[in-house]
Order: structure tokens, then C-alpha cells, then sequence
């Protein structure tokens, strides 16, 4: 493809950049405004909605019966995996799990699972013989941009919201799922040579390399990841940390503000 | 269809297991415009179940083996969330998705103005976030909606809607438990101004009289969405909250 757009693109956001200025008026630490709804799925036994600008993703929760891994007897599962198919936007194209969507989810796993907010051992029935494993599904309908935090909390959401449900597969009564913790992810994207947060699609496409950061409720760092072509210095990590530690803990008020409802 | 059971799905009353009447639709609500990236969209909620559509195009047709000289392809993906039922699906297509598709691009292809865009190729996808027996007719009328929403011209809107037969008697619009335990399900795709049908499947067993029937019940139907179908684009294009 020509890499015209991009290329002008680029230079109207570099241009904008030396005014500490962003193509849709924000600030450079501002995020869009973000409505989150749960429950809001009939199947699943946990769901989320999450809209962020133009970009508008669902979670969904499931739950199985399996026997568990050998070395962890005593312990249920959780997976989390994200599909970007070719609904969510023009660009994207239908096929085997493409790396981008892999990553994606593999960036929403680790910060959910590594913020320990999940018991594993809660999930066990049987030790050696029936545990639970726990699905999250997120599903991206419209790609406006920072899709990353957008299935971050609509994942970390459905799943405080899911109910195990246990009496649909004999195994005693259903139960509210115990989630300790609220992980929440913060993504920047360089654009016009220095960070922003939350970028836009525009942002996304004229821009380069990506940092992604999930604190949890202590602000504890839970997962980074890099991606895409470009290099920052420990000073620019520095300030996109304090930033992420301040946009995660408002977050996770509207998490908690919405459970409240 | 699971044939006679033991399973009752009608009740004393004479009416259905959740209340409705014999030839009683589920509620139906339609939203176009609903997904920023996409040229057209829209999400109908048809009972329990949740049908997104999203529509791309027209656009050049890759691979070129897939152009027509004369005329736009339609490229249907109806894709069912892994959470969109009871148990979770794996991600990925499967016959019956494939077949789903290609039926519903085939009914599409016969209302949209497809000699216009010669060479081109438009893309329709169709998301099922929550399933309850009857996502292909949601989806095809979501379809419809989001192909008129993306300003493609057709020559008239599809309404996607099933009858079906439990315990003897033809209803209308089969939920989740009529549809395992009934003993027959016609879900059809009607041009609800020339009253053509361009989407036609059934499985089970109809005698010629039932069949009646339950096409004179979808055509009722049909009707009835057609109606919300328009409401939800005037209310798009008047400048209302979307």
C-alpha cells in the first residue's frame, strides 16, 4: 500500500505536536470519555461493554468443567483471548487469529492473571479431578483507537461481574465469582515525536511505537508490553508511569462506580 | 429439530411457555448506525438474541478470481460470539457458519443494486452476541439495515423472520426451547414491499396446509419488523441522537 495518508498524516501530527496540541482538541495526558455497561449480555455469565470514541468492544465470561494440568492439582484456569475480526474495521481481514489479535489478548491475560486477582486454587472442585476454567472472550465490534484499554477493562469488568455457574453443571449452587483487585491498563503511542495517552485511530496511524501498562490497586506493575518499530528512554517511561498510575485509578472508579449501580 | 418430546411447550392456557400467544412475536428493537468504523451498521435485538451488522464497501474485490465483470459481490460473514451461547463456542468458522453465510449474500445479492459497482465487492459482517434461537433471521435484518445505512441503493429492504410447528401447532417466531424440542422451523427472508422471499430454509416436518400457515405468520411478521426496520433509519438520518 502507498503510505501517502500516513506520510502527510505524520507531518500534521508532528506539526501539531510542537504546540502540545492533538488533532481532536485533547490534551496530551487526556483521555476520551469512556462508558462502560455490564451485564449487558444474556448468555455469558459475565459481560462488559466498553466505548471509548469510536471504539466499541465487548467482554464475555464463560466457564467449563475440565480435569486439571498434572503439576497444579488443586488449581482451576483462566484464559483470556481477544479476536479482531474483519467487523471492527476496513483494515481488518478474515483468516486464522492474525499476531496483532494474539498480542492483544496475550497483553490482557497477563495483566488480569499476573495481578493474582483470580484465586486459582478457588476454582478447584476436585482437587486432581474437576476444576473450573474460566473464559474470557473479548470480542472488538468498531476499532476507533486504542482498542488495548478498551478490552483491558472490558474484560477485567465482565469478570468481576460473572456469576459461576455451577448448578447448570451439577456441581453445587451458583456463586458470585471472587475477584480481588481491579487491574487496569494505560497505552500510549508516540506521535509526533513525544507520548500521548489514549490514542485515536488518526493517532494509531500516524504514529509509532506503543507502550502498554497494567497497574493493579496497589499500583503495582502487572504487565508492560512494547510494540511496533520506535525506542523511549527511561526518562519518557518514567513520565508515561506517573500518567498511567493517575488515568488506572480513575478507571477503576468507574469500574467500582458501576458496580455500585 | 428434536420431534415429539417430553418436553411441553405449550400450556394449559393454550399460550407458550413465556406467554406469548401462538402467533406472538418476541419484541424486536433496532439501532442503525451503531459502529463508528464501519460504512454502515446496525444491532437488532429480536428476544434474547443480539445480531450486530457492519458493512465495508463497496470497495475493490480481492483476490481478483472472486470480481464479476458485470456486478458487485457480496462477501456474508455470520460469525457467532464465542459467548453468545450457553456453551462457549470456539472462535472460528464452522459448516454451519459457512452455510449461514453463504445463504444470507445470496439473498442479499437479490435486493441490492449489486450492477452498480461492477468488479467491486461489498463486505458484510454479521456478529451474534447472544444467541436464542433465531440469529439468522436477526442477522439478515441487521444486514439489511446496516446496507441501507452504509447508502447502498437496494431495491427494497429483507426482513428476516421464523415460524416453526411445537406440539402440532405452527407458531410464530421459535424461541430457544421451541427450537430444540419443536418438530419444525421455516425462517425465511421477505422483501417486505414487493413481498417476494429471497432467504428460505426449514428442517423438519410441515404438512402443505402447515406450511401455509406459518408463511401467512411471517408475512405478519415481516410486517411488523419492516416497520421498526424504517423507524431505526429515520430515526439515523434525522439528525436524531446518533
Amino acid at each position: 500500500m502507498v503510505e501517502l495518508v500516513p506520510t502527510l498524516l505524520r507531518q500534521e501530527l508532528a506539526r501539531l505536536a510542537e504546540d502540545d496540541l492533538r488533532l481532536d482538541g485533547r490534551k496530551q495526558w487526556e483521555g476520551r470519555e469512556v462508558t462502560l455497561e455490564t451485564d449487558c449480555l444474556y448468555n455469558a455469565e459475565g459481560s462488559a461493554k466498553v466505548v471509548m470514541g469510536g471504539t466499541i468492544v465487548y467482554a464475555g465470561v464463560k466457564f467449563e468443567l475440565r480435569t486439571p494440568w498434572p503439576d497444579r492439582p488443586a488449581q482451576g484456569s483462566l484464559m483470556c483471548g481477544a479476536e479482531l475480526r474483519p467487523v471492527a474495521h476496513r483494515k481488518y481481514e478474515p483468516g486464522p487469529p492474525s499476531p496483532q489479535s494474539i498480542e492483544l489478548g496475550r497483553v490482557v491475560d497477563r495483566g488480569i492473571r499476573e495481578s493474582g486477582c483470580i484465586d486459582m486454587e478457588s476454582l478447584c472442585i476436585v482437587p486432581g479431578e474437576k476444576v473450573w476454567g474460566v473464559m474470557i472472550d473479548i470480542h472488538v465490534l468498531s476499532d476507533g483507537g486504542n482498542i488495548f484499554d478498551a478490552c483491558g477493562l472490558a474484560a477485567i469488568a465482565a469478570l468481576r461481574t460473572a456469576t459461576v455457574p455451577a448448578e447448570r453443571f451439577d456441581v453445587g449452587e451458583d456463586y458470585t465469582l471472587k475477584v480481588k483487585g481491579t487491574p487496569i491498563m494505560a497505552s500510549f503511542t508516540r506521535v509526533g515525536g513525544r507520548y500521548i495517552y489514549d490514542p485515536s485511530e488518526e493517532e494509531e496511524l500516524g504514529g509509532d511505537e506503543r507502550i502498554h501498562i497494567t497497574l493493579g490497586d496497589e499500583g503495582h506493575l502487572h504487565s508492560l508490553q512494547k510494540g511496533l518499530r520506535g525506542v523511549f528512554t527511561p526518562a519518557e517511561f518514567a513520565e508515561i508511569f506517573e500518567v498511567a498510575h493517575h488515568r488506572c485509578t480513575e478507571l477503576r472508579t468507574l469500574v467500582a462506580n458501576q458496580e455500585g449501580n | 429439530m428434536g420431534g415429539y418430546g417430553d418436553v411441553k411447550l405449550l400450556r394449559e392456557d393454550g399460550l407458550r411457555l413465556d406467554g406469548r400467544k401462538i402467533d406472538e412475536m418476541r419484541p424486536v428493537k433496532i439501532e442503525a448506525g451503531v459502529l463508528p468504523a464501519a460504512d454502515g451498521s446496525a444491532m437488532v435485538t429480536h428476544g434474547l438474541n443480539v445480531a450486530v451488522a457492519a458493512v465495508y464497501g463497496p470497495m475493490e474485490a480481492h483476490p481478483r478470481k472472486i470480481q464479476r465483470q458485470d456486478r458487485a459481490v457480496i462477501d456474508v460473514r455470520y460469525n457467532m460470539a464465542p459467548f453468545s451461547t450457553s456453551d462457549r463456542i470456539r472462535p472460528g468458522y464452522n459448516r454451519r457458519s459457512r452455510e449461514i453465510s453463504k445463504v444470507t449474500a445470496e439473498a442479499l445479492e437479490s435486493v441490492v443494486l449489486v450492477e452498480r459497482y461492477p468488479r467491486s465487492k461489498i463486505r458484510v459482517e454479521i456478529e451474534i452476541l447472544a444467541a436464542e434461537a433465531g440469529t439468522r433471521c436477526a442477522g439478515l435484518t441487521a444486514a439489511a439495515v446496516a446496507l441501507a445505512d452504509a447508502g447502498i441503493p437496494m431495491r427494497d429492504l429483507i426482513v428476516g423472520v421464523a415460524s416453526g410447528k411445537v406440539e402440532g401447532i405452527v407458531v410464530l417466531d421459535l424461541d430457544k426451547a421451541e427450537d430444540n424440542y419443536g418438530q419444525a422451523d421455516l425462517p425465511v427472508g421477505i422483501l417486505p414491499n414487493t413481498g417476494e422471499i429471497a432467504f428460505l430454509q426449514m428442517d423438519g416436518d410441515l404438512s402443505p396446509d402447515e406450511y401455509n400457515l406459518a408463511m401467512e405468520y411471517n408475512f405478519k411478521a415481516a410486517a411488523e419488523i419492516h416497520e421498526i426496520m424504517v423507524d431505526a433509519l429515520k430515526r439515523r438520518y434525522e439528525g436524531g441522537e446518533n
